[in-house]
């Protein structure tokens, strides 16, 4: 599974970019599962967020969704914050 | 209930009128938020006053008509998610050991005193609206944002941004956007957000010249001066003098900012340019306010504040409307044929913004 994060705006209007892909994870289940929760509760389309609020983009294989700060399920910010910071 | 921050039009069409009085006084904001909204925007139609009261009076028992002091309060998220968070300082109370904190409330404080003194508004809504901001919000988060209500700030990693409360017009900045979504309400995408964006750009860099006492010529026209890490390579996030040259780091890539409509970015991303495309603007309020010198909130302030507060400016405004306001309220505000005038007319000519 390839997962994938884009995140967009914030006051900076700074753009961030990272992927995991999970084949030959320990973790790769954990990822799974939090992975579904996110996309289950993620949007089709971007949403227009609050002045200076992060939006996203979850991508995972091929299959999108979208969401934004500060409206996040906590599946949601915890995928968003672990591509983030462990992908490349 | 929207997995958004609630700024959707459908939402507040398809709504009866008392549904949306019901929702408005709902403890959840993002209930309460997009109707109080709706309820605002709808009754500008018929004169705003009395809604604009109504809410006020009911976050603030006590205010009877708008006070010339503020009503801050400062809630602390624990590095949690959770909104407000836990109220750690109320108005009039002491500094307390949180540096945080305190810059929090003195930021608000600033920005009150601005609208307030410079064009005799009472708080965001113009009727004492209680400010609330809360800091200390997730983990090393690196941002800061309106989210309708209330401010919120980050901590900041450490590595590449510090805490967000550091720039006096960072904080300027957010409680700007109250101010717009209580006036003209700009629709926070495309040429429109880019104005918004704007808005919060000049009045927070106001704050900081009014409460430094600067004049045009002594300021810096950064945004976010002292929130760049020490590593990385820039002096801002943004710069009104000179958009385009706040940053240029590894990391952080270079500042996207166009200074003239001939280097336009046309993109999707960041609700399409809101924080891009807002350097065209920023950087004719820039030239207007150097030319006419002395103190910029006086004269150049007056007339954004004028057109941003008028009530013809349209939420969908491009920025050759909001333009051709600003020449409309100089002339109208200081005279035809007058130095102001000219200044703004020439200020969107040299940017590339139509006024004709």
């Amino acid at each position: 599974m390839r997962i994938q994060v884009r995140r967009t705006g914030g006051f900076a209007g700074i753009e961030r970019h990272a992927e995991v892909d999970t084949s030959g994870r320990p973790d790769a289940q954990e990822w799974h599962a939090l992975a579904e929760s996110a996309l289950a509760s993620g949007r089709g389309t971007p949403p227009i967020g609050v002045p200076d609020g992060f939006s996203y983009q979850i991508t995972v294989d091929d299959r999108t969704v979208y969401c934004a700060d500060p409206r996040l399920t906590d599946e949601q910010r915890k995928l968003i914050s672990r591509v983030l910071k462990e992908g490349a | 209930m929207t997995t958004n921050g609630g700024f959707e039009p459908v939402f507040c069409t398809v709504v009866p009128p008392h549904v949306l009085d019901k929702l408005a006084r709902n403890d959840d904001p993002a209930l309460s938020g997009p109707a109080r909204r709706t309820l605002m925007r709808d009754s500008e139609l018929r004169g705003r006053r009395r809604v604009t009261t109504e809410f006020a009076l009911a976050a603030a028992p006590t205010a009877k008509a708008p006070s010339d002091q503020p009503l801050r309060s400062i809630y602390d998220a624990e590095h949690g998610t959770a909104l407000p968070g836990t109220k750690v300082r109320g108005e009039g109370e002491d500094p307390g050991q949180d540096a945080t904190v305190n810059r929090a409330y003195a930021g608000l404080g600033a920005t009150f005193d601005l609208f307030l003194k410079a064009y005799a508004r009472h708080s965001i809504d113009g009727d004492g609206l209680p400010l609330d901001a809360t800091v200390h919000y997730d983990e090393n988060y690196n941002n800061a944002f309106w989210n309708g209500e209330q401010m919120v700030f980050g901590d900041g990693d450490g590595e590449i941004f510090l805490d967000f409360t550091i720039p006096i017009d960072v904080i300027g900045h957010e409680l700007s956007h109250g101010v717009t979504q209580y006036t003209a309400n700009l629709t926070y995408y495309g040429q429109p957000g880019a104005l918004n964006e704007s808005m919060s750009d000049v009045f927070g860099a106001l704050i900081k010249q009014y409460t430094l006492g600067q004049t045009a010529a002594e300021a810096d026209w950064l945004i976010g001066a002292g929130l760049l890490a020490p590593s990385v390579t820039g002096k801002a996030l943004r710069s009104m003098k000179e958009p385009g040259t706040a940053y240029d780091d590894d990391v952080l890539g270079k500042d996207p900012q166009p200074a003239t409509m001939d280097d336009y970015v046309r993109t999707g991303r960041d609700n399409g340019g809101v924080h891009i495309n807002s350097g065209i603007p920023n950087h004719a309020f820039y030239l207007a306010a150097t030319a006419l010198g002395g103190h910029a909130w006086e004269k150049a302030g007056q007339i954004w504040y004028d057109v941003l507060t008028g009530g013809e400016l349209s939420d969908r405004a491009m920025f050759t409307d909001f333009a051709k306001l600003t020449v409309k309220a100089a002339r109208e505000r200081f005279g035809d044929g007058g130095e102001e005038l000219q200044a703004v007319s020439k200020a969107w000519e040299q940017v590339g913004v139509r006024i004709l």
